[in-house]
């Protein structure tokens, strides 16, 4: 019964090692011909297993008049270990983006 | 107003993340909707002189920022206000009466500074016209890469600069209009413009490549070339040590017969493992231009063969593991060279602006090159690659060709450049070998200079001793434009003030 025990703690610890890997992977959504901005970014904390989410500042960008260009959605170091910490309680995740500078048509010099 | 503030004040960070402008006041200048071109950067060109006599008045020292791509960091300046103008980016059309008797207005067009190099080609492309060269990438501002002088590898032309045909320069004594002595544009364009004719072929050619350091750039006009088609050739090949010879010759006919097609090419491109350049294969990278037709079998940018950045990905374990440089090197280049199409694949053909591509930023970026004489590449090139890999240099080796740029501070200045380029992961072993690089060049007599937008560690010794005549000519330029040594200190950065070219 012994290996059992530890081949069930091994596929544990691989289980969540692989969490803790994955969840630094990028998801990054972008359009064809970008025209981008610089890029913001803020922490939205998710809580309770996603029962609740929390923005520490607004989803707020000041020239998103024309739409966002990209969008990338990462997990640091950091702040995956908080998430493996709290059992999932408390899940950190970074949302970057690039607004977009808008395509102009040609005019007349 | 075009101006308007962005946020509040805090960190700004440039594109490939080198370099971080601490205390930055952000604004933006936008682009508005006046039915003429001119109208609208007369009304810009106003709205950045009052803005940098704001700024003069607060104290503070100012820097344009386009797509804020260059690594060198010509673009930092810490407790500052920062100008992006990456809103500002409107292309106007140039009629046959906006120009002086004689000049072909056809393929010019008004370019205001925060136009991508992308959205340049886009526009000359809806109107039948191409860009001739640019740089590997697209995502810079127009205006940012004629500014530190940007180059591809078409071996007949020299950098992006060389598109200009005049600049509209703001500085706070004035607004003025750079052309050659010549002229371009009819003075009433001039005149509605806002601006004061500047009509001088030194002030031109120091306007043409400024490094950030005469004043704000709102609008360029640009020149073209009908559209033409390229088809590349991308392949991986061992290149025989006697190539170079050609290649230093310009007998690019029969490197290229060698490798790819029994044709003249327009761009050649050779990027090198420096560890056994000629025993491991080389990326080659071939464009032959074509004229233009509608019914072409037209490509991705990634089929056309766009970008190589996937060599950074391995930076931390070409650092980490010095023994297996070499083979790890070799097997980034395999998997990160854009799939191009081989001599035996069915030909694609591109536009000029469809063959290029804006890369992501490239996190630990290091990149770094020389630009000599072509006609001494046979006798440095191993050389360079020997004491590069001695000292522990974890990139490629990218080889490119160029003739004489224009512009005073054109780092292309011999007749026929070989650019080297050392482009990769960042490290100290790096940029520790990329100066062992430096300083063999200097051991073995060879002049050389170096590209104001990467991470070349120059400095104003060094600048004024690679430039000589030329630069008493930029400067001479440079307080014509801008005569009151406190004006000229609000363009200046602790990069820039390095270079001595503020001062």
């Amino acid at each position: 019964m012994m290996w059992i025990g530890w081949g069930l703690a091994a596929l544990l610890l691989a289980l969540l090692v692989g969490q803790y890997l994955a969840g630094q992977g990028d998801i990054f959504v972008s359009i064809a011909n970008p025209r981008p901005l610089d890029e913001e970014s803020m922490v939205v904390t998710l809580k309770y297993w996603g029962f609740a989410a929390e923005a520490r500042q607004p989803f707020v960008t000041p020239e998103a008049d024309h739409g966002l260009c990209d969008l990338r959605v990462y997990t640091t170091r950091r702040q995956m270990l908080v998430a493996i910490a709290t059992l999932g309680l408390i899940r950190p995740v970074t949302v970057a983006w690039r607004a977009h500078a808008g395509i102009q048509p040609l005019g007349e010099a | 107003m075009p101006i308007i503030p962005i946020g509040e004040s805090g960190r700004w960070t440039n594109y490939h993340g080198t370099g971080v402008c601490e205390d930055a006041v952000r604004f933006g200048l936008r682009s508005g909707d006046a039915p003429r071109g001119r109208d609208e950067i007369g009304l810009a060109a106003a709205a950045v002189r009052e803005w940098l006599e704001k700024a003069r008045v607060a104290g503070k020292r100012v820097r344009p920022l386009g797509a804020g791509w260059s690594p060198s960091n010509v673009n930092i300046c810490s407790d500052a206000w920062l100008l992006h103008t990456r809103r500002f980016n409107r292309c106007f059309r140039i009629a046959a009466d906006d120009v002086r008797p004689g000049v072909d207005a056809s393929g010019l067009m008004l370019v205001e500074a925060g136009a991508l190099v992308d959205e340049v080609s886009d526009k000359l492309e809806q109107q039948g016209r191409s860009l001739w060269t640019s740089g590997a990438g697209n995502g810079q501002t127009f205006a940012g890469a004629a500014a530190t002088g940007t180059h591809g590898s078409m071996v007949t032309r020299g950098g992006i600069q060389d598109h200009i045909r005049a600049v509209q320069l703001v500085t706070p004594a004035g607004v003025h209009w750079i052309e050659p002595a010549a002229g371009v544009m009819s003075d009433a364009f001039v005149a509605a413009t806002g601006s004061t004719p500047v009509r001088d072929d030194d002030v031109f050619a120091a306007a043409q490549l400024p490094v950030g350091a005469l004043g704000i750039v709102p609008a360029l006009v640009v020149d073209s070339v009908p559209k033409f088609l390229v088809r590349p050739i991308q392949n991986l090949r061992k290149v025989e040590c006697a190539a170079l010879d050609w290649l230093a010759a310009g007998d690019f006919r029969r490197f290229s017969k060698a490798y790819a097609l029994d044709r003249d090419p327009d761009f050649v491109q050779m990027i090198v493992n420096p560890y056994k350049p000629f025993k491991r294969p080389a990326m080659l990278r071939f464009l032959y231009a074509e004229p233009w037709r509608a019914n072409y079998d037209q490509a991705t940018p990634g089929q056309l063969g766009a970008g190589y950045d996937a060599l950074s990905l391995l930076g931390r374990l070409l650092d980490d593991y010095p023994w297996a440089r070499g083979a790890l090197l070799q097997f980034a280049m395999k998997m990160g060279y854009a799939a191009g199409p081989d001599v035996d694949d069915p030909p694609v053909h591109g536009t000029w602006g469809e063959g290029l591509d804006t890369h992501r930023p490239l996190a630990d970026l290091f990149n770094a090159s020389v630009t000599i004489d072509r006609a001494d590449l046979p006798h440095v090139f191993e050389l360079i690659c020997g004491v590069y890999t001695r000292h522990g240099g974890s990139t490629a080796v990218t080889l490119r060709f160029m003739e004489r740029a224009q512009g005073l501070l054109a780092p292309a200045r011999f007749t026929h450049n070989a650019v080297i380029d050392f482009d990769g992961p960042r490290s100290a072993r790096t940029a520790e070998a990329y100066a062992r690089v430096v300083e063999l060049l200097d051991r073995e007599g060879v002049a050389f200079t170096r590209h104001w937008a990467k991470s070349c560690h120059l400095d104003a010794a060094r600048v004024a001793a690679d430039y000589g005549e030329d630069l008493q000519r930029w400067r001479a330029a440079r307080d014509r434009l801008i005569p009151d040594p406190a004006h000229r200190a609000i363009f200046g950065s602790a990069v820039l003030d390095g270079l001595g070219l503020t001062g």
